[in-house]
């Protein structure tokens, strides 16, 4: 059942990679605007369950609606093009393409959905500056150090303004006082924008910035406010 | 436990229970055989134990050397299979010796009848033994009798099969034996031996054993050309797949290597264990290549290459320069994999690659290229080609700067033409944007591309060239002299006059004309040397054979002519000349005075002069003018044409020639046996250069998988925000398609360039074969669609999301 007013729910998720169960019949759900950290040890199903929530994945059983469209539903190309247009991302590692300039990286995305190059250029050159690595736009990703790296997917992820922007682990690489710059800078640009987040992480620290945190414990998700209630 | 550590290091840091542990006793430093043999043994079992990636590199690594070890192979069998070549037909041949020995019971009558048919040269050999011991030539326990012939198992094919009818005709004797390998050139010849009851002097030589003194003449400059050019653009393009292939899996050996660092070994360590993963490799390749050396030698039986077909077993290296490539080949992968790993230092937290940024700089590759060009062009601008070993070592050493100028350009040109390459769509952008981070790979693998094609293209256009100068020379020798000619001994007019009906009543002849020929010279004077070198010559023929030669007023029988070519001085009425004159140096023979008639009359020759269908006789004379019988070595000089709409026309005629007399020679210019050896020459340059392609397209796949498997993540990730795979598809096709329309289109021009210098060398006018050009270029963007066909499947493997796992 749909929570009223969410922007994507799942609901009875199940995954498993071959005898083993990543998801047992985990449910979720995020509204526009919410930041939801999703908590949980190592091998928890926390990356899996964002990747199904993204359309990246096909649950074995269980449905995700994203609006009112149902994603299990949909083929490869809907929900890569769901992607390109909805969804941002922000990973841990290795998200930015080496041999494009950073300016270049955020721009990507717009111009695979066919913004042309200069516009789609201006408009990552904004995001870079929102981002404060403006001065860094020419280089590339293996010029440049981990936290600005990371603040450049940021702006990556943002660039098409979307509506779901799913962020895994996005500080794990950092130290503690890029991981909160880098926090800090993506959930006010995603409040800015109205775009929901939805955060991979293990650490408290970081999960600190979410308006609501959910832990996954061998496939499950357990709501916390709603433990706390 | 590292295994770095020696066994007796583990038995010491074996501790009791109960007892405190104790530090292991220091290891005595090794010496440095010591340690290169130690580490490259461990390598050894890193590479047979390091799992699916392990075990694809040493794969490939070995096909990569197996294919070198088998060219080289082959290329150092050359001169053995030469040997062996010139050695049989040294020993089973005996023709034309000057000297003859007396008849005796162990000589033989002996004598070329070689034929041709449907454009195959058959060597025949009759033999009329003089006694009871006669010498038999090798492969023949004994030679044929009367009627009888021994044969090649080729030509034993031949005649059994539907095609050989005809052939069946002309030869019509029993066959009662198969000539052994040791009498046959290689296993494809057409060859007999065939008694005759008929044969006698001067038809035949007389000689006393089999085997002759002669040293082959030395390789012509294409044909050594050939052989450098092609191992040159064979095993360049392989060593290029060897570098590849050594490359295979370098994120988990470069993993493994740091762990090895970690448990404390040093970084010559690293390197001599990484180079002792790709010996292992290497000898595999090794064990690998000598087995398909002795398979693709099999198949050596099915080749005719330039009129050589050989047996397997000549196909046989000498053991020094098999030693060397036992040993060469391996030390080569291991230097290989050295040098790979320059620039790249093995940390025990990984791979540092502190290899400075190349600049690549113009000077010195355009060096190579100038330098071979200055080399060739002066070859090129001499009026004919001279045959010194100088010039054949400038020719070899220019021709391979050429070659290799090119590979040293070709990662300048990448490199300039890609930095200025900007914009354009998003799989472009990436393709471009990952050559201007490192163009090295992919432009390592093209190198080979670029030899390859530029060598297969010289060599092509050189013997396009050669075949055109052939053929244009056939077909202006058909126009000179579109009919056949034949001779051949005779001692009777009435035989010739045979020879001529028979011709004549053979399908397909129109007209045939004949005389009989012999030299004569001027009676000579006791105690002066006899002038050898004023011979004459008389044609004999009844008057309507006479009218064909000159314009005769009238004619009878006991008629004799004197030619306005005539030595007047000589040839004159009432003069005696000498119809026996000496021929070779041999005691001069008992002069045959005889006096020209003082009623003979001059006439002038219908065509005089020299050459195709132009006579120069200084005597006509009716068969009854002169006793024939004392003429010195007559001949009868046959000149047929024919119908040559009419199929197999030709080979009715040399049937009809066979049965007149088997030993008369053909002179025609039906047949270009230039046609047939270039055309196989240049289909399996052809087929080389194909091969070669795809194996660059191998090395170009796995360089490109290799890199994907690098960047999986970062592909996963580009998936996961809705990447299509099209633009990905399209991004690796645009990566293959710049370097390799870029090593084509410099192969293309270095080819051409080389090509047109070869020929200038060899005085032919330049002629591009354009649809090997075509076909090249071809197979370039075929090899680009090959690779990125077959990178796809990996690439949307990479893209899965397992790649976006952390954990």
């Amino acid at each position: 059942m749909t929570p009223e007013g969410s922007l994507l729910a799942a609901d009875g998720l199940h995954k498993a990679y071959g005898a083993t169960p990543a998801l047992d019949g985990a449910d979720f759900s995020v509204h526009p605007g919410e930041v939801v950290a999703v908590l949980g040890p190592s091998g928890s199903g926390k990356s899996t369950l964002l990747h199904v929530l993204a359309g990246i994945v096909r649950p074995d059983s269980g449905t995700v609606r994203y609006g009112d469209r149902e994603l299990t539903g949909m083929n490869d190309t809907e929900r890569s093009a769901l992607r390109r247009t909805d969804f941002g991302f922000v990973f841990q590692f290795g998200q930015l393409v080496p041999e494009l300039t950073c300016v270049e990286n955020v721009a990507l995305p717009l111009r695979l959905n066919g913004v042309r190059r200069k516009e789609a250029e201006r408009q990552a050159r904004d995001w870079l500056e929102r981002l404060e690595v403006e001065d860094i736009r020419g280089q590339r990703p293996g010029e440049v150090s981990g936290g600005q790296g990371q603040r450049v997917a940021v702006a990556r992820a943002l660039a098409t303004r979307p509506r779901v922007l799913f962020a895994d682990e996005p500080t794990g690489a950092l130290d503690s006082l890029n991981g909160e710059r880098v926090m800090t800078l993506l959930t006010d640009a995603a409040r800015d924008t109205s775009a929901a987040v939805v955060l991979v992480t293990h650490e408290a620290r970081v999960a600190a910035y979410s308006d609501r945190e959910i832990v996954v414990r061998d496939g499950k998700v357990k709501d916390m406010l709603a433990g706390l209630q | 436990m590292s295994p770095l550590r020696s066994l007796a290091d583990r038995r010491t840091s074996r501790t009791d229970p109960g007892t405190a542990p104790q530090h292991p006793a220091p290891a005595r430093p090794r010496s440095r055989p010591r340690a290169w043999a130690d580490d490259l043994v461990m390598g050894m079992r890193f590479a047979a134990g390091g799992g699916r990636e392990g075990w694809i590199r040493t794969a490939l690594t070995a096909i990569a050397v197996a294919l070198g070890v088998a060219v080289l192979l082959i290329g150092a069998s050359v001169p053995t299979l030469m040997d062996a070549w010139h050695g049989r037909e040294k020993a089973r041949e005996n023709l034309g010796q000057r000297h003859e020995p007396p008849r005796g019971d162990t000589t033989v009558l002996y004598a070329s009848s070689d034929t041709v048919f449907h454009g195959q040269a058959i060597r025949g050999r009759l033999v009329r033994p003089d006694g009871a011991h006669p010498p038999v030539p090798p492969g023949m326990s004994q030679l044929p009798g009367p009627g009888r012939m021994l044969v090649s198992p080729a030509l034993k094919k031949l005649l059994d099969s539907p095609d050989g009818a005809l052939l069946r005709e002309r030869l019509d004797y029993r066959v009662t034996g198969i000539i052994g390998d040791a009498g046959l050139s290689g296993p494809a010849e057409l060859t007999y031996v065939a008694g005759s009851a008929t044969l006698h002097e001067p038809s035949g030589y007389r000689i006393d054993h089999f085997g002759k003194a002669w040293d082959p003449p030395p390789m012509r400059p294409p044909a050594v050309l050939l052989v450098i050019m092609t191992c040159v653009a064979l095993l360049t393009p392989v060593m290029v797949f060897i570098g590849t292939s050594v490359r295979v899996g370098n994120e988990q050996r470069e993993r493994r290597l740091a762990a090895l660092r970690l448990v404390g070994s040093d970084v010559a360590t690293t390197r001599r264990i990484a180079s002792g993963e790709s010996l292992f490799g290497s000898l595999l390749g090794l064990a690998a290549g000598a087995l398909l050396f002795l398979g693709l030698r099999q198949l050596a039986a099915l080749i005719t290459l330039w009129d050589i077909n050989v047996f397997p077993a000549d196909i046989s290296p000498g053991p020094l320069p098999a030693t060397l490539i036992a040993v060469l080949v391996p030390a080569a992968s291991v230097l290989v994999t050295l040098f790979a790993q320059r620039g790249v230092t093995v940390e025990p937290l990984g791979v540092v690659r502190n290899r400075p940024a190349v600049r690549r700089r113009l000077w010195w590759r355009v060096l190579l290229p100038v330098l071979g060009a200055a080399l060739l062009l002066p070859l090129a601008r001499e009026q004919q080609w001279t045959d010194s070993p100088f010039n054949t070592v400038r020719l070899a050493v220019g021709s391979m700067l050429l070659l290799f100028g090119v590979t040293a350009l070709l990662p300048w040109l990448v490199d300039t033409v890609v930095s200025r390459l900007h914009g354009g769509p998003v799989p472009w952008q990436l393709a471009v944007r990952r050559l201007q981070l490192s163009s090295g790979s992919a432009t390592r693998a093209v190198t080979g591309i670029t030899v390859a094609v530029a060598g297969a293209i010289a060599i092509h256009m050189l013997f396009t060239g050669m075949q055109a100068g052939y053929t244009e020379a056939y077909a202006q020798s058909s126009k000179e002299r579109p009919d056949l000619a034949y001779w051949g001994h005779t001692d009777s007019w009435r035989q010739t006059e045979q020879a001529l009906a028979a011709l004549r009543a053979t399908p397909g002849v129109k007209s045939a004309r004949g005389a009989l020929t012999a030299n004569i010279g001027q009676v000579p004077v006791p105690g002066h040397p006899a002038d050898d070198t004023g011979y004459m010559t008389i044609a004999v023929g009844n008057c309507a054979e006479l009218r064909k030669l000159a314009a005769l007023p009238s004619c009878g029988s006991g008629d004799v002519f004197l030619t306005d070519q005539r030595d007047k001085d000589v040839i004159r009425p009432g003069a005696t000349i000498d119809l026996n004159p000496r021929l070779i140096e041999d005691d001069p023979p008992e002069p045959h005075p005889w006096q020209i008639p003082h009623n003979t009359r001059p006439t002038h020759l219908l065509s005089p002069g020299v050459g195709p269908n132009h006579y120069s006789f200084d005597l006509l004379a009716t068969p009854s003018a002169l006793d024939i019988g004392r003429l010195n070595s007559s001949d009868m000089e046959l000149t047929v044409d024919y119908d040559r709409n009419l199929p197999d026309a030709i080979e009715h005629i040399r049937n009809t020639t066979a049965h007149i007399a088997p030993a008369l020679y053909e002179s025609s210019t039906v047949d270009n046996p230039h046609d047939q050896q270039l055309s196989s020459v240049r289909n399996g340059l052809f087929a080389g250069a194909v091969v070669t392609l795809l194996l660059i397209g191998a090395g170009l796949i796995i360089t490109t998988v290799e890199q994907l498997h690098e960047r999986r993540r970062m592909l996963s990730s580009l998936h996961a925000f809705g990447t299509r795979r099209a633009s990905l598809g399209w991004s690796i096709l645009w990566q293959t398609a710049v370097p390799v329309t870029l090593g084509l289109a410099l192969a293309l021009g270095c080819g051409l360039t080389l090509g047109a210098l070869l020929l200038s060398i060899i005085d032919n006018g330049v002629t591009v074969d354009w649809p090997v050009v075509a076909g090249m270029a071809g197979i370039g963007a075929g090899v680009i669609l090959f690779v990125t066909a077959l990178s796809l499947p990996p690439l949307w493997r990479m893209m899965r999301p397992d790649g976006l796992r952390t954990e």
